[in-house]
């Protein structure tokens, strides 16, 4: 890993205005948690607003989108501006560019998921839940980084085909066949959080040794592909 | 020693022919974005999404068609396709928005295009023209391939066909409410960020982080509140028109009596939405 690279990948993820569009997600969060904590009563029960908040905004929304944003834009910003030819005129082995460059953007999806979700947990009362969310957003971001990483080497478009990923196959597809769901990671990311949360506030249907095997593959092939495709990286004309 | 300043008259040409005017330049720009939308005129590669998400959504509807044909009643009808669909067609919007706006930005190219005659407000309301056309041909094709499929496989003869021509108007009907109001919305978010990369992160934002919202504020409260929340979310307020104007039972949450509030939101946001395009755009430099 390189800190160079580090550095300035954080520095273009994190120091213009852009990093405020990490900012609402957060806050909705965070908002809708108080409001669930507030209307509990004998009808409105955690288990009934708690997988709602926490697997359909947190997971299913919050988690791949901000790292979609962060994962593409991590090399895809350079790509877009040109900048990879001074990266690639380097003499650095292409798996330590991949390496820092997932590296900075899974701390960074890391942090604007895990601390938000962990914060919501600890309102609706469950400090476990809190770990199992940590957990899982990390692990989650991680494989969801490397994925979108290699995706903004591989295409053009990586944020469209992300998109497409994570809607139609992670929200919709899902939702019909249920075989799907072992490649979904945001169904890892809420198995890990259901186990060791072990609250109603979540639930997940995914044993957690599926889980952790298929994150893990998702990260190793991510990084891997990312890799692979930067060694014959092609500098074409068509920037758009 | 000539004087500073002055042109010397080397035989320059006057254009004399008729001159096309502002009218033109927006129907250029209109064809030009439409065809753009869906990678028409560019790399494969452009063409992939967008001609993929409608042929899944062609391939559906004929799916739907065969599944109807089977069953007594059909499951999904035209007006359903519309409700059904506009998940697809957020996604849609999403990757095709800034396709539209945000690489005229980045590019500078905008800048060439308001040097013509075409004049600021013309440009946003021909996007988002555009953008509202490309988006109801998304849902317009599948409900022409399931027309095509109903109208063969119809036992009442002629009068069976003109049943489904009924079913298909109104579902045009209502594919023009959902485009119109999806592409009121994305445009202008979309003009936001020269980057695809953001615009299209922003739009899908505001479209999937949304939808759990209404979707917890009708679990928390099942009264009036409940009923209002689907206005917070495009697609369950496209939803809630749905089920208002044209009775489809594929109902996300119960709207109660609610359904006019419902339209008025509706045409309010379409007319918010492009209004912010064309102020957006006002101030832009050229």
């Amino acid at each position: 890993m390189n800190p160079t690279i580090m550095r300035l990948t954080a520095r273009a993820l994190l120091g213009r205005r852009r990093v405020l569009l990490l900012l609402p997600m957060p806050i909705v969060l965070i908002g809708l948690t108080l409001l669930g904590v507030a209307s509990e009563d004998e009808y409105v029960t955690a288990g009934d607003w708690g997988p709602l908040v926490f697997g359909n905004l947190g997971l299913a929304v919050i988690l791949p989108l901000t790292a979609l944003i962060v994962g593409s834009s991590a090399l895809g910003l350079e790509i877009d501006d040109g900048t990879i030819t001074h990266l690639l005129t380097k003499p650095l082995p292409r798996g330590e560019i991949i390496l820092s460059k997932l590296t900075v953007a899974w701390l960074v999806t890391t942090a604007a998921t895990a601390v938000p979700l962990a914060v919501a947990a600890l309102i609706a009362g469950s400090g476990a839940l809190a770990v199992g969310m940590v957990v899982g957003a990390a692990v989650g971001s991680l494989a969801y980084s490397a994925l979108f990483l290699a995706l903004s080497v591989m295409s053009k478009r990586p944020v469209a085909v992300g998109l497409v990923y994570i809607v139609l196959w992670e929200n919709l597809l899902v939702s019909f066949v249920d075989g799907a769901r072992v490649f979904s990671i945001r169904q890892h990311a809420g198995a890990l959080a259901d186990a060791i949360g072990d609250t109603p506030l979540v639930d997940s249907s995914l044993t957690v040794l599926t889980a952790v095997l298929m994150a893990a593959a998702f990260a190793t092939l991510g990084t891997y592909a990312a890799t692979r495709r930067l060694r014959s990286f092609a500098l074409t004309g068509e920037a758009n | 020693m000539s004087e500073p300043g002055v042109i010397h008259d080397i035989g320059y040409q006057r254009y004399a022919g008729p001159r096309l005017g502002p009218g033109y330049s927006a129907r250029s720009l209109y064809v030009h974005s439409l065809r753009g939308a869906y990678g028409l005129g560019r790399s494969p590669w452009a063409k992939v999404l967008p001609i993929g998400l409608l042929g899944l959504a062609s391939i559906a509807a004929l799916i739907l068609v065969i599944v109807n044909s089977q069953l007594p009643a059909p499951v999904i009808d035209y007006v359903g396709i519309a409700s059904t669909f506009t998940f697809a067609a957020t996604v849609f919007v999403a990757v095709v928005a800034p396709e539209l706006v945000s690489v005229d930005l980045r590019t500078k190219l905008l800048q060439l295009y308001l040097s013509r005659p075409l004049s600021r407000s013309a440009y946003a309301l021909t996007k988002v023209a555009a953008l509202a056309t490309a988006t109801f041909l998304l849902f317009a094709i599948p409900m022409l391939v399931m027309f095509i499929g109903m109208a063969f496989g119809t036992d009442t003869g002629i009068g069976g066909v003109f049943d489904e021509l009924g079913g298909l108007l109104l579902g045009l009907l209502a594919a023009v409410v959902h485009a119109a109001l999806l592409a009121a919305l994305g445009l202008p978010i979309a003009s936001l960020s020269g980057r695809r990369v953001f615009a299209t992160g922003m739009i899908i934002g505001v479209f999937l982080l949304t939808a759990p919202i209404s979707a917890i504020l009708r679990e928390l409260d099942p009264g009036a509140l409940g009923a209002l929340a689907g206005l917070l979310d495009p697609t369950s307020l496209l939803n809630g028109v749905d089920t208002w104007l044209f009775g489809s039972d594929i109902a996300l949450g119960a709207i109660d009596g609610y359904g006019p509030v419902y339209g008025a939101v509706t045409l309010a946001l379409i007319a918010l939405g492009t209004a912010c395009a064309v102020w957006r755009y006002r101030g832009i430099d050229s």
